[in-house]
Formats: structure tokens, C-alpha cells, sequence
């Protein structure tokens, strides 16, 4: 028996068209997905950023060499995540939530709002970060809680909707709980480093008297703990909480998806995003605590993404799509090193660890990984998915059936992509010798590799664009489709 | 005629007039753009039929919650509605049966590199 899942109302043949012969035909009815410019003008200010974040370590080398308290990492650092990561995440998620759990997006009026308030909040932010006005870090972040508010409120009910959870939407959830969690946390962490002159003053008016003084209040609780454990414990939240856990539970989606397979234990998906959660919350508490089981909550991480591991292999090992294109090596190569980055992470959990150069170097190596290596390439990998889908969508979403459209590995060069790729890998390899080294001249090469990888996507990113100010399409000739069988 | 889902066809109905052969050879001009290959050699068309003009089409999707399943439904009424005889479409999304790459012609499967 069929079960029908989208019943089509019957759509009568319209009249024809007197100037185009053509019946004016039906309108796609594409329910779930959002006005896809929202998921793209976050996509190209997150490609900008990460573009500016390479093009500063060109001409700052040393921001990989030094130890990574200071006001240019903290910068670079905000860029990356919030500039580039924040954005990509935000726009895929916008049009990516609503498609993979098959609902609406609760408003996208809310969508459009946040997209200044971000773009505002995060330039400011990185601005004040690079001139250490921690003051103004706190106002501009205080910009970016509220778009990340709207997003969130949108996000809620937007799964409010949803039947029945999946390992895929509690993935979403996760991140969605982890993003406030790091936002709070870093709110108060600049107000940790503020100061309050006017507090206590009697010619201040009450209504700025009453924030002020929770802020103090938050500045005097966080004195109590060690200042660089509070930065550590609120960049885990960042890039384990938001970033890692979102590509586990879209990638336990997308994966399966592109690659023709399915998850091969609902069991373990579910319990590696448990236990990562769990390992989490453990690991943010005993780094701010700087407790001696912070191995223990390391070790738990470290099994909830082996247990992340184990299904990812599986899922690829079961594809029934035996060729994997390029920009799924790139995802699968970013999730395998997670091994190295897991393995450093539990080193540096070890208790009473003291810093020594070389340790501070490890730690440069562990973000530097985590950054460059999971996240971004793990998300330019998933962009050369995403971007062509999102431009196929607006371009030629009206087209198919009239005349014929591109395929979306035909929207870019695959030559110049597995270039890119091979750049960014170099560039990674490059930039851990030259971290171990404290070699700003390696450091310099890095940048430049993975600077030259960026203009090759740049290069890929404009020809998919382009399709929406030149579509190419062609028309159907005799025979009018690609014969692969014979009547 | 080798389509690879007759089992799926409604017993009583005979293999194909010539107006539904025409339906199914427009139903390839509807091309999955992840895959780069038309809807009908993918398997993706379980069943057509026809009533006074209007059309019925069976179909499924790769996965469920595909994101290209508006465009592909789109598709097919639109090339549906282009077909000549058609008074109008309607177009079924199922889920049941699931589908399969041995749905798909083994030509789309070379191409594909499915197995």
C-alpha cells in the first residue's frame, strides 16, 4: 500500500500563454524552506569573515606563535567563530531546520531582523576585542545575545513543531541550549573585565543603577575563579557545545542523505549526543573549576565522539553511493581529526599541568585544530553542498520540467575545489609545525596556504552565484532528457 | 519497455496506452539535480495514470525530507501539464515502499556510481 505523505490538489491545465506558448503552469510550492536570501546573506558575511580572519594571520603571524591570551587571538579568534562560524551556522540552520524536519520555520520576519543586529554586533565585538575595550566588547555583545535571542525564539518553535524527537532535532536542540549557555557565559565574562565607576554614585539615575550593580555583581562572582580557566571553560561551550555538536546531529542528517545510506544504530547516534552533552556540561564545569576529574569529563567527550565515530564509519561503510565527491572528503576528513584534537584535549586535561612554552604551544595546537581544522573545514566542505542547493534552488527551482538545468556539481569546478582542499590540508599541516616550531616564517606559509585555498572557494563561490544573474539553462531537444534506458 | 518498477503498476491496468507512454517519456524530463539523472530512470515514479485527462502520478523521493522534493513535484506538473491530452495533474508523494537504488535503471546506477 502507498502512504501518501503530499497529496497535490489536482492543478488544471492553465490557458497558454499568447506571447510564449507556454501554459503559464503551476507555482512550486516550496512549503518548508525560507526566502533562501536569508540563509544566504548570513552564508557570504561568514566567507568574508573567514577571508578577513586568514588575511590578518598573513600579515600577524605571530597570532599562531604566541601564547593565545592576548587582545589579536581573542580578535581573531571572535571573527572566526562569531564572523564566520556563527553566520554560516545561522543562515544553514535557517534554511536547513525547516527542510531536514520536514517543517516551517516559525517567522522569518525575526530572520531578517537578526541578520543587522548580528552583522552590527559581531563586526563591533571583533573591533573591540583587537583594541581590548572590554566595555564596549560587553555593549556589542549585548547586540549580539539579542539576535541570537531571535534566533533562538525562532528555533524553539520552529521545533515546537516537530512530531516526535529524532536524533537529528535533539542534535539541533543541544546546540540551540549550548549557544545560549556560551552567550551567557561570555557576556559575563566581559563584564568580569569591566569596571564600574559609577556604581555607588548618588547622581546616577536607579534604572542605570540597578544593571550596573548585577553587573558588578556578576564581575565580583567571576574574580573568584582563574581568569584563563573562565576564557577556557567559555570557548569549550563555543566550539564543543555549538559548532561540534550541530555538524554530529545535521551531519547524522546530511550524511546519510548525500550518500544514499542510513544511520546503522539509532542506539549509538542517540547516546553519542548524550554522552557528549553530558561530557560537556562536566568538562565546562571542572575546566572553570580547574577540578582534578576535569580527565574524567574529558574522557566522556572523548566517547560520546567515539561512539560519533563509530556511526559516521558506519554510515559511509553501508553508502550505497560508492563515489564520494569532494566536498564530503573534506567534511569526512575534518570529523577525523577530531582524533588528534581529542587526544590533545585529554593531555591537557591532565590535573596540575603547569604552563610551560610547550605546553602553551600544545594549546595553540588544540584550538588551532579545533578552529581551522573541525570547524571551518568541516563547514567549507558542507558549503560546496549547501551553496550550489541554495543558488540550484532560486535559479532553476521554476525551471525543471521546462527546460533543462544544471546538475549542482555543474555549478563549479570540481579542479579548482580538490585544489582548495588540498591547500587547506597543506595549510593545516604547515600551521601545526609551525606552532610546535613557534616559527612565525612557517606561520606566515600557513596563512598564505589556507589564504589561497579561501580564493579558490571564492573563486567556486562566484561561478555558483553567478547562476542567479545568468541561468544557464538549455532547452530540451530530441531526445530531451539524458537517455538512460530505452522504450 | 524497461522501467524497473512495474510491480508497482495497479494490476488491472494494462502496461501502457500510447498517451501514458507519452507521460512517462515527458515524466524524464524532470532531472534530479544532485544526481544529475531524470526522475524516471531513478525509479523515482512509481505509478501514472490517467482519468478523463487528468493525470495521477505515483512518486517518491531519494530520502525522505529531500530538499528537492518541491522542485521535483513542481517538475512533474509541470511537464505533466505541457503534455498534450492533459486537462490537469496530481501529484503523490509516498514514502511506502521506501525507495531503493535497485529501483534505478543500471544505466543511472553506472552513472550514478550507486551499487
Amino acid at each position: 500500500m502507498h502512504e501518501p505523505s503530499l497529496l497535490q490538489a489536482v492543478v488544471p491545465r492553465p490557458a497558454m500563454n499568447a506571447t510564449t506558448s507556454q501554459p503559464a503552469g503551476p507555482k512550486p510550492a516550496f512549503a518548508n524552506a525560507p526566502d533562501v536570501t536569508i540563509p544566504l546573506r548570513f552564508m557570504v558575511v561568514g566567507v568574508i569573515s573567514l577571508l578577513l580572519s586568514v588575511i590578518i594571520l598573513v600579515a600577524h603571524p605571530e597570532v599562531l606563535t604566541s601564547y593565545h591570551y592576548n587582545q589579536h587571538v581573542v580578535a581573531i579568534t571572535h571573527l572566526l567563530v562569531l564572523g564566520f562560524g556563527l553566520s554560516v551556522v545561522t543562515g544553514a540552520m535557517y534554511q536547513l531546520v525547516p527542510v531536514v524536519l520536514e517543517t516551517r520555520l516559525h517567522s522569518e520576519r525575526l530572520a531578517r531582523w537578526h541578520f543587522p543586529i548580528h552583522l552590527v554586533s559581531v563586526a563591533g565585538m571583533v573591533w573591540m576585542f583587537w583594541i581590548w575595550d572590554m566595555k564596549q566588547v560587553g555593549h556589542f555583545g549585548s547586540g549580539l545575545a539579542v539576535g541570537v535571542g531571535l534566533f533562538v525564539w525562532n528555533l524553539v518553535r520552529t521545533l515546537r513543531q516537530v512530531r516526535g524527537w529524532t536524533v537529528i532535532s535533539f542534535g539541533i536542540a543541544s546546540t540551540v541550549f549550548w549557544l545560549v549557555a556560551v552567550i551567557v557565559a561570555g557576556l559575563a565574562v566581559s563584564a568580569g573585565k569591566s569596571t564600574y565607576e559609577l556604581v555607588g554614585r548618588p547622581d546616577v539615575s536607579p534604572l542605570l543603577a540597578l544593571p550596573l550593580a548585577g553587573l558588578k555583581a556578576t564581575a565580583d562572582f567571576l574574580s573568584r575563579f582563574e581568569p584563563l580557566a573562565v576564557m577556557h571553560a567559555h570557548a569549550h561551550l563555543g566550539v564543543l557545545g555549538v559548532f561540534i555538536l550541530l555538524i554530529i546531529g545535521v551531519g547524522y542528517r546530511l550524511v546519510p542523505m548525500f550518500l544514499i545510506s542510513d544511520i546503522q544504530n539509532p542506539r549509538r547516534a542517540w547516546a553519542s549526543l548524550w554522552i557528549l552533552n553530558i561530557g560537556l556540561a562536566a568538562t565546562f564545569l571542572t575546566i572553570l573549576l580547574q577540578h582534578p576529574w576535569k580527565p574524567v569529563a574529558a574522557l566522556v567527550v572523548i566517547a560520546g565522539l567515539a561512539l560519533y565515530g563509530a556511526e559516521l564509519f558506519a554510515i559511509v561503510r553501508a553508502r550505497r553511493r560508492r563515489s564520494l565527491d569532494w566536498g564530503l572528503r573534506g567534511f569526512l576528513a575534518s570529523q577525523a581529526l577530531l582524533i588528534p584534537v581529542a587526544l590533545l584535549g585529554l593531555a591537557l586535561a591532565r590535573p596540575g599541568l603547569v604552563l610551560t612554552e610547550a605546553v602553551g604551544q600544545l594549546e595553540n595546537t588544540y584550538g588551532f585544530l579545533a578552529l581551522f581544522g573541525v570547524v571551518a573545514f568541516a563547514i567549507l566542505g558542507m558549503l560546496y553542498k549547501i551553496l550550489p542547493f541554495l543558488v540550484w534552488f532560486v535559479a532553476y527551482g521554476r525551471e525543471v520540467g521546462r527546460a533543462r538545468t544544471p546538475a549542482l556539481h555543474e555549478m563549479y569546478s570540481t579542479p579548482l575545489q580538490i585544489t582548495g582542499l588540498g591547500f587547506w590540508v597543506a595549510g593545516l599541516t604547515l600551521g601545526v609545525a609551525a606552532i610546535l616550531l613557534a616559527n612565525t616564517t612557517l606561520s606566515r606559509l600557513t596563512a598564505l596556504l589556507l589564504l589561497l585555498s579561501l580564493l579558490l572557494f571564492l573563486v567556486n563561490a562566484g561561478r555558483i552565484l553567478s547562476h542567479l544573474v545568468r541561468p544557464r539553462t538549455q532547452p530540451f531537444s530530441r531526445p530531451n532528457h539524458p537517455v538512460l534506458s530505452t522504450l | 519497455m524497461n522501467t524497473g518498477f512495474s510491480s508497482l503498476q495497479d494490476p488491472g491496468v494494462p502496461p501502457h496506452s500510447p498517451f501514458e507512454a507519452s507521460l512517462w517519456e515527458a515524466l524524464r524530463q524532470v532531472i534530479d539535480p544532485e544526481l544529475g539523472i531524470n526522475i524516471v530512470d531513478l525509479g523515482l515514479v512509481y505509478r501514472v495514470t490517467s482519468e478523463a485527462g487528468v493525470v495521477t502520478v505515483v512518486m517518491t523521493v531519494t530520502t525522505p525530507g529531500c530538499p528537492m522534493e518541491h522542485s521535483l513535484v513542481f517538475g512533474v506538473e509541470t511537464t505533466v501539464l505541457a503534455t498534450p491530452g492533459v486537462q490537469g495533474v496530481q501529484v503523490e508523494v509516498v514514502h511506502e515502499p521506501r525507495w531503493e537504488p535497485s529501483r534505478m535503471t543500471p544505466e543511472a546506477r553506472a552513472q550514478a556510481g550507486i551499487r
